[in-house]
């Protein structure tokens, strides 16, 4: 009994406690105390203070137990009390925080500790009688917004628009939009590609290339392959070629006997290469009058008509 | 203009002589069957490649008067028969009825009533006949044999027309795709489209009795024995180049895939459109008529142009689609026609 005596005066609550002055209103409090218990007590952990307004200008906010190393058999222990005032004076002034009981055990013997009372000085954030003109009160400007380093973004940013920009043009070439709509007319295609194919002393197979390239043309004139049969009709729709009529059905009996009857060399005794290339480069002159004439063509048909 | 440029000019005036009689033939033709001329062509192809020809069409477009006229002018005899859905093979061979003493009597039936001399035979109606009746004309078609009375009967100059309309489907039998394929064109015949032959279709008395119409065209113009010869002579006459023969099998295979042809119709899954057909035979066809065409026309080779004119009738029926799209065949097919015309380089 005079052992437990003795040993419950060994047992101490050290408070560490921050600066007690220069608090305002909504500022946290952090107070330390250090328990030291006798051999053999143990803090009752029903006993620490949960977290809760404590008055109604004091919450205590958080309540964290810590183990220290025993010394000489004895536990200790760190308790953090984290408070925070809602206490708005108007004057600078005293205020507490009120102790805070704790219970240790050890079997039937209990303990009971206290942590002590605290006083600090709360003052007020501003003086009671507005000096000056300016309105404490009034709404301050907004704060500036940090810059935000964009260096990347933008760099990122021009790639992508670099690279849809290039598929924009892929497609426009390949599906012919806008400028490159206009492409080089098919009977003058044909004419520069025949010239090179009939620049050397035409053999009969530069020959039926070259017939080829020429109906290639016609095909991409009318827009569906054009057969010799066909020619009136076409030519119907396109009066523009229509002076070259006689010629252009050279060309076709001419084509039909190189590929289909007696082969290119009878074919070149029908329509000399000579023929062939002068019956293009005439194509692609009247090919190129006739690009102008389309727009006066309804006028003259309701002439006819 | 180009003559038959073959090896014997003797063989090449013949062959000059028997276009003039197709020409004449065709001349007789269109004077009863008016604004027909594009049938008239195709049926005269299909008599001198020796091919049998299905026609299809409207009632009343005038598919008996022309196949009538037809066997008038080609001369030799002829026989008809109207399909029914209780037609039996037997009645097409055997003729069973009770003789004049009261016992039943077996005859020679309507094929063989004529003996081999028979040259042109009709099928009206050929949908509503049965099964076995397509196979018995199966056999007819492809070998010009028919077994009867114990042995074989042989129908050496026998050319089959066929009619069906396509306006009823019921009580009818579609015709097998093995039947299909054996005939070597199938004509669709439209009623005309200038109104100068509708008025005198319609107010003409001369077209309202078939019979003394019919009666108008002149016997005979081609001979039918003769007509296999001057066939053969006509395929071996006219040439087919290297570059003909490369369009060709590009058609075929425009037709066969179209999607890989590059050919788009609205409205149609092209990778999905073509399930099968276009066969070699068909194919094979297509030349036969495309050489006739090119005969006719005066020339002695093959240019695209004769396989465009006869295309569709020869290839069309030998096209299967996808049972998505056979209910659109007809738009469908011609337009694939024109496609694979209008989408394959030619030469």
């Amino acid at each position: 009994m005079c052992l437990a005596a003795a040993s419950v005066r060994a047992a101490t609550v050290e408070l560490f406690a921050p600066r007690p002055f220069g608090y305002f209103l909504g500022d946290l409090i952090t107070l330390e105390a250090v328990v030291t218990l006798d051999p053999g007590f143990r803090l009752e952990p029903g006993s620490l203070p949960r977290p809760r307004p404590v008055t109604y200008w004091l919450d205590l906010r958080r309540a964290e137990l810590a183990d220290l190393p025993q010394v000489n058999g004895a536990r200790r222990y760190r308790l953090t009390l984290t408070y925070q005032t809602f206490y708005a004076p108007l004057e600078t002034r005293g205020l507490d925080i009120p102790a805070v009981p704790l219970t240790a055990r050890d079997g039937d013997h209990v303990l009971n500790l206290t942590v002590p009372a605290w006083s600090f000085a709360s003052s007020p954030l501003r003086s009671l009688i507005a000096g000056g003109g300016a309105n404490p009160m009034a709404l301050q400007p907004d704060i500036a917004p940090r810059p935000h380093p964009l260096r990347t973004d933008l760099r990122r940013a021009g790639g992508a628009a670099a690279l849809s920009l290039a598929c924009a043009l892929g497609l426009a070439g390949l599906r012919g939009w806008g400028p490159f709509g206009r492409r080089r007319p098919p009977f003058s295609a044909a004419a520069r590609d025949m010239r090179r194919m009939l620049a050397a002393p035409p053999a009969a197979e530069a020959y039926s290339k070259a017939l080829l390239r020429l109906h290639r043309a016609f095909d991409a004139a009318a827009g569906r392959r054009l057969l010799a049969d066909d020619v009136p009709d076409f030519l119907a729709a396109a009066p523009h070629l229509a002076t070259a009529a006689d010629t252009i059905a050279r060309f076709f009996h001419a084509s039909r006997v190189a590929f289909f009857g007696q082969g290119p060399d009878a074919a070149m005794a029908e329509m000399a290469p000579e023929a062939l290339l002068s019956l293009a480069r005439r194509l692609a002159v009247a090919e190129r009058k006739g690009a102008v004439r389309p727009a006066a063509a309804p006028a003259a048909r309701e002439a006819t008509a | 203009m180009q003559v038959l440029a073959g090896s014997d000019p003797m063989l090449a005036d013949w062959l000059a002589d028997w276009r003039t009689r197709a020409h004449v033939f065709e001349h007789e033709v269109a004077k009863v069957v008016l604004g027909q001329e594009r049938v008239i062509r195709l049926l005269t192809i299909a008599v001198f490649a020796r091919g049998h020809v299905l026609l299809e069409g409207d009632v009343g477009v005038g598919k008996t008067t022309l196949l009538r006229a037809m066997a008038r002018a080609i001369g030799g005899t002829y026989e008809r028969v109207e399909g029914t859905i209780d037609l039996m093979p037997t009645d097409l061979v055997y003729d069973a009825r009770i003789g004049d003493d009261g016992r039943p009597r077996v005859d020679p039936g309507p094929l063989l009533r004529r003996g081999g001399d028979l040259s042109i035979f009709f099928f009206n109606e050929i949908n509503r006949a049965r099964p076995q009746v397509h196979a018995l004309l199966l056999r007819l078609m492809a070998e010009g044999t028919v077994a009867a009375f114990g042995r074989e009967h042989h129908f050496p100059h026998l050319q089959v027309f066929a009619d069906r309309n396509r306006v009823e489907r019921e009580e009818t039998f579609e015709l097998p795709a093995a039947a299909r394929d054996r005939f070597f064109m199938e004509v669709q015949v439209k009623a005309p489209a200038d109104a100068a032959s509708r008025r005198a279709l319609i107010f003409d008395p001369r077209f309202h009795h078939m019979d003394q119409l019919i009666a108008g065209v002149a016997t005979d113009v081609l001979d039918h024995t003769c007509l296999d010869q001057v066939a053969r002579a006509i395929q071996n006459g006219v040439h087919a180049s290297d570059a003909i023969a490369a369009y060709t099998v590009a058609l075929w295979d425009a037709v066969r895939a179209p999607d890989a042809a590059g050919i788009v119709l609205p409205g149609v899954r092209m990778d999905r459109l073509v399930q099968g057909g276009a066969s070699p035979r068909g194919m094979s066809f297509l030349v036969r008529a495309a050489r006739v065409r090119a005969w006719l026309e005066g020339r002695d080779m093959i240019v695209p142009e004769d396989l465009r004119a006869v295309f569709p009738e020869v290839m069309a029926h030998r096209i299967f689609f996808d049972p998505v799209y056979e209910m659109r065949r007809e738009e469908i097919a011609g337009a694939l026609c024109r496609a694979a015309f209008e989408t394959v380089p030619a030469p």
